[in-house]
């Protein structure tokens, strides 16, 4: 009894580019992910934690993204992601396109 | 798409590893923030709190590989399931007698589109046409049969208002319409051969045969299998005889169609040399004949020679069947407007008398892409009949599974309100509980198709009535098989939709404060339930007149011995025996087949007993004793011992035994009723009957006691005069053996003595006399079957509507039930409160359906014997057990009901 997914962050799409960014820099699992967002945000960018994983499996559908059983740093086992050729395409484009925006917006609100 | 696919597969496993990450995930936040003071407990809910809702995330990540229609259409399923699995008993009859309705349907409708639908397997049936006639009845004033028609040997049968109609014509009609070039492009004529002893390397059987004109195969479009067909260089008086045989022939006789080409053959003993195989598909022209061998016409003059005089010569005898092909552009009734005058013209020179010219055949052109229509003639009525009641069938399961969702809806109230309460959507609710009732029906289908592949091979079995080359085969039909499945989805659809959408009113809170659940309103349960009892009952009563004919023909007092006698025929004559020797042949014959250790008497006739009279008559033209005509007076020829072997008592002087000669005076036994009919008290042995056409005289020897001649639905005592086989010859003799124990026990010595005698004719038609009887009821003794079977389906189904309707009443009213018997009501009363209700409507139903049952089964009155179709005993019988049938499923709901403790009911209200 499902309802619709309600999508909960501000720019659609981030969540993605933001996951392949952090991949392109370095493998990593889930929690690793959100941490490393975290902090090099400056714990400015909060994610909601949960909505990692539907994103992951997103990505890794597309086959932006590889993910394979292996172990962190700590000794668990976890699954880690890598990006893909196909990953690292797509980011430059979704940067691009990010770029794009964010310009686009901070003209909308330099001409106030 | 094939990756997604691939994802749907693993989705299980990857349930699982996405849980167990999330899990890692949790974990991690909980021991980062247990690092940074918290207690454990508060670390693990805050790490939960900001994750989010597990569960949803889970169902979102799951949605990424499996689209959320699949994956909830899957839940939906797999609760439907449970949800049957809860109900194990409702769902099962409900699946199975879908199953029945839909198998049983599509099994009678695949007969009907092989029997009344199908084309000849031939090139462009559409423009075939059949030539046909009609006269005015033959019989004059004085029963005298008056017409141009002077001979047949074919099949006549009855129009309107006691005409003739036939496809029989003289041959000369057949050389005059060819003629006429301008609407066919062939006319072609074919008659039928009969059974033919074909001889194959010293090998005798006996095959099926079909004479066709050089024109046939070409005027009906077929190709060869192997070598060529039957063209016109072939049928001509002297031309080399040539055969083609049947495709089937060719593999087991030769072992393969090319095999056959040029082969020498033997037919009826005249040498044949094989030209050609048809095509495995093509069955001739009759699709109740398949023919295996096929002559040219003219063959006939080889093979008999003193029948096929007649036939080219003689315009007064009718014996050639004719089908033609229109030339493209022309329609069947202009070629009828063409054709019928040139008859008319024909046929009319060749009447004598002005009686025969008053009633001249008129010629009737009928479409012939679905070949004759004899088996039309023969099955289409029983197939109708039993069409009308497998649909009613299906209506009655249809309106069982109605019934059943309906029930089950509205004692779901309470929980669909309850999940539309927490937040489920009203559309995924509906369509939940649609799921539910496709599941069922999808089912019900799929067992109905197993059902229906098994209907159809032995449903082809009882029609065949055993006949070993019966040639109505139906496929199953996927087309109806479809209809009647995809009817009974929208069934489920339909009655799974109404309720659904009034049970998710978006009103929730009057459903979720009442206790029980389910409005007052169960009157469409109520006229459903009405309605299958009423069908039932239809269906019920035409069981009993079906059961019932068939006690009365088991009943019929044949006046001979129906066990212990085995009957087998032999053709000398095919095998080129010939008067007088051919005599002899057989009484040798019959005394060999009497020394058999175990065989007590053996005798011969023209037939068996029960098939009396379709042989043709022994003698020609009228009987008289002194000045005065035998008036129906029936005719055997029998052999020595026929009354002792039989068991047919003799009242007076002698039966037939070896005395009586070819040359010695000619002989008769008459029935009982014969002589009292014509001789009164005297007694009429030595007395004479004269047949002034054969010119002879018969002398009465003998008087046996009454016997059923032909059929069981013939009359009981008829008149009957039976001769020596000796005196009046006949081609084919049919033995009978009485024996000790099981009859079938002596076949195969039968085989070795005739094998002796001659080995090149085939003993045909081996049967014990009881299996030769049941053969000639095999319909009714089928209808019965199917009837009854039909008719506990019916019952069984409208039971369970009416133990649904009761409990789910029943159900309603606890709290009623309850108060009542807090107050001190009865057991008794509390049960007779349901059976009332339950007798209520059935009675309802009766009421309906008795005048509906009672002119429905006017149209079955055919079908009937010594049974009138508003026999009472048998609307009684029904009746009564429609009513027992009722109360029985009454009963256990309203024992139920006298079950209920008071206080329970009223602590739950």
């Amino acid at each position: 009894m499902g309802r619709k997914p309600q999508k909960n962050d501000s720019l659609p799409g981030s969540l993605d580019m933001l996951i392949l960014r952090t991949l392109s820099r370095r493998e990593l699992h889930g929690y690793g992910i959100v941490q490393f967002l975290q902090q090099s945000s400056g714990n400015e960018l909060l994610v909601e934690e949960g909505s990692l994983y539907p994103a992951l499996q997103r990505l890794e559908l597309n086959g932006w993204i590889d993910g394979v059983w292996g172990v962190t740093s700590n000794n668990r086992r976890a699954r880690i992601y890598k990006i893909t050729a196909a990953g690292r395409k797509q980011l430059r484009v979704e940067t691009r396109k990010y770029a794009k925006l964010t310009l686009a917006i901070a003209r909308v609100m330099g001409a106030e | 798409m094939l990756r997604r696919l691939r994802y749907w597969i693993g989705s299980a496993r990857r349930s699982e590893s996405l849980r167990e990450e999330m899990e890692l995930h949790l974990a991690e936040k909980a021991a980062e923030l247990e690092a940074e003071g918290m207690t454990v407990e508060r670390a693990r809910a805050e790490a939960l709190r900001r994750f989010g809702n597990v569960g949803q995330k889970q169902e979102e990540s799951r949605e990424v590989w499996m689209t959320r229609f699949w994956s909830e259409l899957l839940q939906d399923v797999r609760y439907g399931f449970r949800t049957m699995a809860a109900n194990k008993a409702f769902s099962a009859l409900a699946v199975l007698s879908l199953a029945l309705g839909i198998g049983a349907n599509t099994v009678i409708y695949s007969f009907m589109e092989s029997v009344l639908m199908r084309s000849l397997p031939v090139a462009d049936p559409e423009s075939l046409v059949v030539l046909n006639w009609h006269s005015r009845p033959p019989q004059d004033a004085n029963k005298q049969w008056v017409h141009v028609v002077h001979g047949v040997q074919g099949l006549l049968w009855p129009g309107d208002k006691g005409s003739l109609v036939t496809g029989m014509f003289p041959y000369g009609a057949l050389e005059n319409l060819r003629e006429q070039k301008q609407v066919f492009s062939t006319l072609f004529g074919y008659f039928n051969a009969r059974k033919l002893s074909l001889t194959v390397g010293g090998q005798a059987a006996s095959v099926h045969g079909e004479y066709v004109s050089g024109e046939y195969f070409q005027g009906l479009g077929v190709s060869p299998a192997a070598g060529r067909l039957i063209d016109l260089d072939d049928d001509r008086r002297g031309a080399p005889p040539v055969a083609v045989i049947s495709f089937a022939i060719s593999q087991n006789r030769f072992g393969g169609a090319p095999n056959a080409i040029g082969q020498s053959i033997l037919i009826d003993n005249v040498p044949f040399t094989v030209v050609g195989v048809t095509p495995p598909e093509f069955f001739g022209v009759d699709p109740a004949a398949a023919p295996e061998v096929f002559l040219p016409l003219h063959a006939n003059l080889l093979v008999d020679a003193a029948a096929a005089q007649r036939m080219y010569s003689d315009g007064n005898f009718y014996w050639i069947e004719m089908m033609g092909r229109l030339r493209p552009g022309v329609t069947v009734a202009q070629a009828q407007a063409a054709l019928a005058p040139r008859f008319h013209q024909w046929v009319e020179a060749t009447a004598a008398t002005d009686g025969e010219r008053s009633k001249l055949p008129t010629l009737m052109l009928a479409p012939g892409a679905g070949g004759l229509g004899s088996l039309r003639r023969e099955y289409s009525k029983p197939l109708y009949v039993l069409l009308a009641m497998v649909g009613l069938i299906l209506a009655i399961t249809c309106a069982n599974i109605a019934n059943l969702l309906l029930a089950r809806a509205a004692a779901r109230r309470r929980e669909m309100a309850i999940r539309l309460s927490m937040g489920a959507g009203r559309f995924r609710v509906v369509r939940q509980l649609l799921t539910e009732s496709v599941l069922l029906a999808s089912l019900g289908g799929a067992l109905g198709v197993l059902f229906a592949l098994w209907g159809v091979r032995s449903m082809t079995f009882l029609l065949g009535r055993g006949q070993e080359n019966f040639t109505l085969h139906a496929e199953l039909n996927w087309k109806v098989l479809g209809v009647s499945a995809a009817l009974s989805v929208a069934c489920g659809l339909f009655f799974g939709l109404v309720p659904a959408i009034q049970s998710t009113r978006p009103d929730v809170m009057p459903a979720l404060k009442n206790g029980r659940g389910g409005g007052p309103r169960n009157r469409a349960q109520h006229i459903l339930v009405v309605a299958q009892i009423a069908m039932s009952f239809v269906i019920l009563f035409a069981a009993g007149l079906f059961v019932r004919t068939l006690k009365e023909l088991n009943s019929v007092q044949l006046g001979y011995a129906r066990e212990n006698i085995l009957l087998f025929s032999l053709n000398a004559r095919q095998a080129g025996h010939r008067d007088p020797e051919m005599g002899t042949f057989y009484a040798d014959l019959r005394k060999r087949f009497e020394s058999i250790p175990g065989v007590s008497s053996a005798t011969l006739a023209q037939s068996s007993i029960i098939s009396a009279g379709f042989a043709g008559p022994a003698i020609k033209g009228p009987m008289k004793i002194d000045a005065v005509t035998l008036e129906g007076a029936r005719v055997l020829s029998a052999g020595p011992r026929f009354l002792t072997t039989m068991q047919i008592p003799l009242l007076a002087g002698r039966e037939m035994d070896d005395r009586d000669q070819p040359g010695s005076k000619p002989v008769a036994v008459i029935s009982e009723r014969l002589a009292r009919t014509y001789f009164g008290n005297e007694n009429p042995v030595g007395r004479l009957i004269t047949l002034p056409e054969e010119k002879r005289e018969l002398e009465i020897v003998g008087v046996s006691a009454n016997l059923r001649y032909g059929g069981l639905k013939n009359e009981a005592a008829p008149m009957t005069v039976i001769v020596a086989v000796s005196q009046f010859s006949s081609d084919r003799m049919t033995y009978a053996l009485r024996t000790a124990g099981d009859p079938l026990r002596y076949v195969q010595s039968v085989y070795e003595i005739a094998r002796e005698a001659d080995s090149r004719i085939p003993v045909t038609n081996v049967i014990t006399q009881a299996a030769e009887i049941d053969r000639t009821i095999s319909r009714e003794v089928t209808f019965a079957k199917l009837c009854t079977g039909f008719a506990v389906l019916a019952l069984l189904t409208a039971c369970v509507g009416l133990y649904g309707t009761m409990s789910y009443t029943v159900a309603r009213q606890v709290g009623e039930i309850g108060i009542r018997m807090a107050l001190g009501a009865q057991r008794g009363t509390v049960v007779w409160m349901v059976l009332r209700r339950v007798l209520l409507l059935a009675a309802v139903g009766l009421a309906i359906s008795v005048p509906v049952a009672l002119s429905a089964s006017r149209l079955v009155k055919s079908f009937l014997f010594e049974t009138k179709p508003n026999d009472p005993l048998t609307l009684a019988v029904a009746g009564g057990v429609l009513l027992c049938a009722a109360i029985l499923a009454g009963y256990a709901p309203a024992r139920r009901a006298s079950r209920i403790d008071p206080l329970a009911a009223l602590r739950q209200e």
